[in-house]
């Protein structure tokens, strides 16, 4: 059973509802379905948290998922690990989400529209420059596209757009891709070829959703510590001294 | 290649929401969670560290305790021993002023055995000297020992220098009397001829007393107020009693 036929490139061409300019597609049914289980979740795992020796094994889970983003952030930022992680984390656990449901039958990941990958990456476009100039300023930000000199300036812009553009076309097409080799495989050999494929598929969706986050955590580090000297050991020390 | 406008506002404001929700749901209270049992642990490390250092302080405390109870009981088992030491030389020196005061009471004992039986000896002696002598002289000179002994008393009396006559005379003078000790009876004519002979030769008005002791043996003495004239045959038997004396005594550093 395929929501999305093999001629249709996106989810978004499998509309449910129309009203006007109001249009409810199958992305954005999957992609509330999917914010529904992450709430909902969250709030079951939540709900008998504890803080002693032991630990529910969904808090467990959860605990080493946070736990995990957050030394990534660390590594990368080096500092305000806290002020960065839950737009990392939401947008890592969207995706990740997103695509680990692929092997259900019937389902389609919102990511593999390109809609979808867009507002991800427009959300990080717009999350560097303001999480730069929360920290540095309006004026120091701004620097950073003059530097090393003025000529540069081009350089910066056509990267900031590309880089963007790189992330959405990067997940749309990797996911889309794969639904579409799969579709195209059960077609061919029903059997065996499309298990294999729907785990390297699960495999995918994680790396996919691990580039995403990271791409935007660097982005965000390049944009807050530009100009600020490399090295941030002490952090580290830090670390080490709190595992101890 | 195609983006719905309309979904793409709707997924940032999705996201947005998501953000929002995670954030409230999920991220705080985790994080908290794990804030909070990470203070828990640092705590109970914290803990453990103080509890720790208490037990170290409390093991370098116990020790040093048990050094001074080990140097304090050194100190007494060397005292005690210092003590039994001079306790025992106490008691030996006791003991051996006790042998040594048993030795003395019983050298004193022997002393005094030997002193008793050199005066029975003495005394055995010189009766029996005496018996051998008498009859020696009897079978010699067939002559009563007694009757030669009291001639050689008047002999004596009358070999006397003026000096001793005088001596005897002034006790006589002064009321006191003249005494003939012997160790046999002298028999009456004898008594009678030295009384003459004392009249004669020492003075007329002279009280003469005959005695009989043992302590001259055989033997005369004449004495008047601490003066006296003796012969005896106890000058021979000092001289054996003191031979014989000798020859014990040279027997018993033999013995020791």
């Amino acid at each position: 059973m395929e929501v999305v036929a093999i001629d249709q490139i996106s989810p978004d061409q499998v509309i449910l509802f129309t009203w006007g300019i109001v249009t409810v597609n199958a992305t954005l049914a999957y992609t509330w379905l999917i914010m529904g289980l992450l709430v909902v979740g969250s709030l079951v795992i939540t709900r008998d948290l504890s803080s002693e020796r032991t630990m529910s094994r969904w808090q467990n889970l959860m605990e080493v998922i946070v736990g995990t983003i957050r030394s990534e952030i660390r590594e990368i930022a080096h500092e305000g690990t806290d002020t960065y992680f839950p737009f990392i984390a939401t947008v890592f656990l969207f995706i990740l989400f997103s695509n680990v449901f692929t092997f259900i039958p019937g389902y389609v990941a919102p990511t593999s529209s390109l809609t979808t990958t867009t507002a991800l990456a427009i959300l990080v476009f717009v999350a560097v420059p303001l999480y730069g100039i929360t920290k540095n300023g309006v004026v120091e930000y701004l620097k950073e596209y003059f530097r090393p000199t003025f000529i540069f300036f081009p350089f910066h812009v056509m990267g900031e757009f590309s880089r963007t553009l790189a992330l959405a076309v990067r997940l749309f097409g990797n996911l889309m891709s794969h639904e579409k080799v799969i579709a195209i495989l059960l077609a061919v050999t029903p059997l065996f070829f499309p298990v294999v494929m729907q785990v390297l598929g699960l495999l995918i969706g994680l790396i996919q959703a691990y580039i995403f986050a990271i791409l935007a955590m660097v982005y965000i580090a390049s944009a807050t510590q530009t100009h600020e000297e490399t090295g941030h050991k002490p952090t580290k020390e830090t670390e080490t001294v709190k595992i101890q | 290649m195609h983006i719905d406008w309309f979904v793409f506002l709707c997924q940032i404001v999705n996201l947005l929401l998501l953000l929002w929700l995670l954030k409230k749901f999920l991220y705080g209270r985790i994080i908290g969670a794990m804030d909070a049992r990470e203070a828990k642990i640092a705590n109970t490390f914290e803990e453990a560290e103080k509890a720790r250092d208490a037990a170290r302080a409390a093991e370098s405390q116990y020790e040093q305790r048990l050094q001074r109870l080990e140097t304090e009981y050194e100190g007494m088992m060397n005292s005690a021993r210092q003590e039994a030491e001079s306790r025992r030389k106490e008691m030996m020196d006791l003991a051996r002023a006790e042998v040594d005061r048993l030795q003395e009471r019983w050298l004193e004992t022997v002393r005094s055995e030997r002193d008793a039986f050199l005066q029975e000896l003495r005394r055995m002696a010189g009766t029996q000297i005496y018996a051998i002598t008498r009859r020696v002289l009897r079978d010699l000179a067939d002559v009563e020992l007694e009757k030669r002994i009291v001639e050689i008393l008047m002999e004596r009396i009358e070999a006397m220098d003026e000096e001793e006559r005088r001596k005897f005379r002034d006790s006589v003078a002064e009321g006191g009397f003249i005494t003939v000790q012997s160790a046999f009876d002298i028999p009456p004519d004898e008594q009678r001829r030295l009384d003459e002979a004392i009249h004669r030769h020492i003075s007329d008005g002279a009280e003469v007393v005959f005695e009989r002791t043992d302590d001259v043996m055989t033997g005369y003495e004449l004495k008047s107020d601490g003066h006296k004239i003796a012969w005896s045959i106890k000058d021979y038997v000092d001289s054996l009693e003191e031979k014989f004396y000798h020859a014990l005594y040279e027997e018993a550093q033999e013995k020791r």
